[in-house]
């Protein structure tokens, strides 16, 4: 109990809360700049910390995380262009919203969900913060595989009309994913005595260009020959707080989407970009009115939003109880929680518990901080969609190209922006879908290394992948969700 | 009037020279923001501007193992203003076939920290010495994982050093990086990792994991009670290690100037304490000691890694 008092008296004291401003604040709009994520805004704040106190350093830290994961929705609600890969699928339902008029609402429902997403993170790490965590580590390779799986069983869903334009975007997007270093043998794959592509294609310009640039394109084009007024300029702003009827309405979808926010966010090395996309597949199983998902429906959109920020409680358990990065934030977050001295795993919780308190308490703040601040600052990004429509162009560009430089520092992600850009464009006149291929890049690795680890420690035998319960469960979902997903399309 | 141009331009040239640095430098960092490489640079770095008095900005290229900022930095004009880190891999890219360069072509500054390999099992196994568990591989060669930080990874070559060194023979397991690979051992996926100390330090202090050995010459002050393989007569010595480097052909001037200001940066308490508290042992060498250094290891890398990685 005094350990509790003491952790909560270190996250409310006025200077940490100062420090959760400023955090708050760089988030919202590091978040909201395609390209910079909030990986790179954690680590490149995390050296300045070492000069404050570990109540104000985190502080900081926590409210940089927080809120950049929140705000990436905003991009990705106005622009269709996800700020961070954690809001790929909130541009299915955003963007389709704002293209209603109805953006206001969106940002509204972004904010409000993404807090509560967040907030229930916490709540399971401080309910049942170490059996999640156990089961975390029954994920081995075969484990990985299935869920990968499960994940790209999402694909029918993601395809639009046509399945089988939906297959053709998912196997260009494998196709690029093998491009780069082979992980088990190590030897070079496509990658024609280029040392660039010795990495492979990075994942985030060739979002940033299918989304963003192809979005510019596809507007300029459609404008020039039509020549009516677009839709978005007519965007009134309308209200952003969502009813209390409307926030009612969308608590079932929320609450399972939090669920697997949760889930997704423990298991190592499966982060909230994944689990926004499966949150918005399989809530829609529950939804209200599942035929409106991909067509501006408020429950996709509440289901994703709810899912990433719910994410972070869920990989701050992993590295709090197991001592192991549950994503590429928490990686960093380890160093900076060594730097202050106290070691994160399963002695933490004997030996600091106040420091435990005093990080759950920060996470707690950081959300209501972003919930006050995020209405005010998405009602102000909510004008820039009534400029010109060649300054809105324009702005996205120049933004595209800058984030997707500043990634690497390299001029080669620039052509890849440029290329998938283009690519996204002609994509869009032929009706081809763009989820499919986001879905194969960031889960194709993820199956294909995991398969033949599992491969490896089996001595060659598929068996594995059915005697084992988790991997065998995940395999039935798939199937499940895949024959559910094809059947809807039939009907529709 | 000419003379006196030539003697206004030497003059200038001179206070020019003498004022180096004057303007803003650039520090190329070969990985990711948050890993170890990044983190030692940022930190170094943070200190060293204060010294310098001039910022410096640290700018992150991934990719090929660090082998495309490494090539950037070797590329880049030698006047002082660009600068970077430099790991293990410096030594192995060219074995590994990612690029054509080596120790020799650049001017290294300082090394300043060695991260050991070791060998780490589950605490619920039965062994409790390195020999035991090699023993126990020697009866069912084939079968016992291995888990590693990737193909051709130093991890990777810390497994194969010890396989050739036992006479033993393991199935190697490479994962994305060291922390999966510690989260599979946890969750019993596979027998042990040759990752560092550092990253098995949480499941060790929390008694899920135990440190059979480390692969380095001396013991590892993250664990002074573990041994070393050298000592249990095992001939493995495996470590990361990471220092700074310049593009060849710097002004030994200006190069006395980086290297004093980043031995002051490296000797302040505030270093000291991160290395420590980081895992890693502070290994500060000389630019000429770290340049004999890094090209033994080199030797040894082009002959270990394209027998291990059949290349």
């Amino acid at each position: 109990m005094q350990q509790f008092v003491q952790g909560f008296l270190q996250a409310i004291d006025p200077r940490a809360i100062i420090y959760l401003l400023v955090g708050t604040f760089s988030g919202l709009i590091i978040g909201t700049l395609p390209g910079l994520t909030a990986t790179m805004a954690v680590a490149i704040i995390t050296p300045l910390t070492f000069w404050l106190s570990p109540n104000e350093g985190l502080a900081m830290l926590i409210g940089v995380w927080n809120s950049a994961i929140f705000s990436g929705g905003i991009s990705a609600i106005l622009i269709n262009t996800p700020g961070t890969p954690a809001s790929i699928a909130s541009t299915f339902d955003g963007f389709a919203l704002t293209k209603k008029g109805m953006a206001g609402l969106a940002l509204g429902i972004n904010v409000v969900f993404s807090c509560v997403g967040g907030i229930l993170g916490i709540v399971a790490l401080i309910a049942v913060g170490f059996p999640l965590a156990k089961f975390a580590l029954s994920f081995g390779p075969a484990e990985y595989f299935t869920l990968a799986i499960f994940g790209l069983s999402t694909m029918v869903a993601v395809s639009g009309k046509s399945i089988l334009k939906g297959m053709i975007a998912g196997f260009l997007g494998f196709s690029i994913a093998l491009i780069g270093l082979d992980p088990i043998f190590g030897s070079e794959r496509f990658t024609f005595g280029r040392m660039e592509l010795l990495g492979g294609i990075s994942f985030i310009p060739v979002m940033i260009g299918l989304f963003g640039i192809g979005e510019v394109l596809s507007q300029i084009f459609t404008k020039s020959r039509t020549m009516s007024a677009d839709a978005r300029i007519t965007t009134q702003l309308k209200r952003v707080v969502p009813t209390f009827k409307e926030v009612k309405d969308l608590t079932p979808v929320a609450l399972l989407s939090s669920l697997i926010g949760i889930v997704i966010g423990v298991i190592p090395g499966a982060g909230a970009d994944i689990a926004g996309l499966v949150a918005w597949d399989q809530s829609r199983r529950i939804a209200k009115r599942p035929e409106e998902y991909g067509k501006g429906s408020l429950e996709g959109l509440a289901a994703s939003t709810t899912a990433n920020n719910a994410c972070l409680g869920g990989a701050l358990t992993t590295m709090m109880a197991l001592g192991l990065p549950g994503d590429a934030v928490t990686a960093i977050l380890i160093g900076a929680f060594i730097i202050y001295g106290v070691q994160p795993g399963p002695i933490m919780f004997r030996d600091h518990a106040n420091f435990v308190y005093m990080v759950i308490t920060l996470m707690l703040l950081a959300n209501v901080v972003f919930l006050a601040v995020g209405f005010f600052f998405s009602k102000i990004l909510t004008k820039f969609l009534s400029l010109p429509q060649s300054f809105i162009w324009a702005t996205i560009i120049i933004l595209s190209l800058v984030g997707s430089y500043a990634i690497n520092n390299s001029a080669f992600d620039l052509m890849i922006v440029f290329l998938s850009g283009v690519l996204g464009f002609i994509f869009r006149l032929l009706d081809v879908p763009l989820g499919p291929i986001v879905l194969a890049l960031i889960l194709g690795p993820m199956a294909e290394a995991n398969m033949r680890r599992a491969l490896i420690l089996s001595g060659g035998s598929f068996t594995t992948f059915f005697t084992r319960p988790i991997s065998l469960v995940l395999l039935i979902l798939s199937a499940v969700s895949l024959l559910t997903s094809v059947l809807r399309k039939r009907k529709s | 009037m000419r003379r006196l141009l030539v003697f206004v331009s030497l003059v200038l040239a001179t206070l020019l020279l003498a004022a180096y640095p004057d303007k803003p430098i650039t520090f190329i960092i070969q990985a990711a923001p948050g890993g170890a490489s990044d983190m030692v640079s940022r930190t170094i770095t943070a200190i060293a501007q204060e010294i310098l008095k001039v910022p410096i900005n640290c700018t992150n290229i991934t990719g090929a193992a660090g082998a495309i900022a490494m090539k950037r930095l070797q590329t880049s004009k030698p006047d002082g203003y660009t600068m970077g880190y430099v790991p293990v891999e410096l030594s192995m890219v060219k074995a590994l076939g990612y690029a054509d360069f080596g120790p020799e072509d650049f001017d290294l500054l300082m090394r300043i920290m060695v991260i050991p390999a070791a060998l780490t099992v589950r605490a619920d196994s039965p062994w409790k010495t390195a020999q035991e568990f090699i023993e126990y591989v020697k009866t069912r060669p084939g079968t016992v994982t291995v888990g590693n930080s990737g193909p051709g990874s130093i991890w990777h070559i810390a497994a194969l050093s010890l396989e050739k060194a036992a006479g033993i023979k393991l199935v190697h397991v490479p994962f994305d990086g060291a922390a999966p690979a510690v989260a599979a051992l946890l969750g019993g996926h596979i027998t042990a990792v040759t990752v560092s100390p550092t990253e098995v330090k949480a499941g060790v202090e929390s008694g899920q994991l135990r440190i059979l050995a480390v692969m380095s010459d001396e013991r590892t002050p993250l664990f002074p009670d573990v041994p070393t393989m050298k000592e249990l007569g095992y001939d493995v010595s495996i470590a990361a290690w990471g220092g700074l480097a310049l593009p060849k052909g710097v002004d030994p001037e200006v190069y006395k100037i980086l290297a004093d200001a980043f031995k002051k940066a490296y000797d302040s308490e505030t270093f000291q304490k991160f290395l420590l508290d980081r895992g890693m042992t502070p290994a500060y060498l000389d630019g000429q000691k770290f340049k004999e250094f890094a090209v033994a290891q080199y030797n040894m890398f082009m002959e270990l890694i394209p027998k291990a990685l059949g290349k």
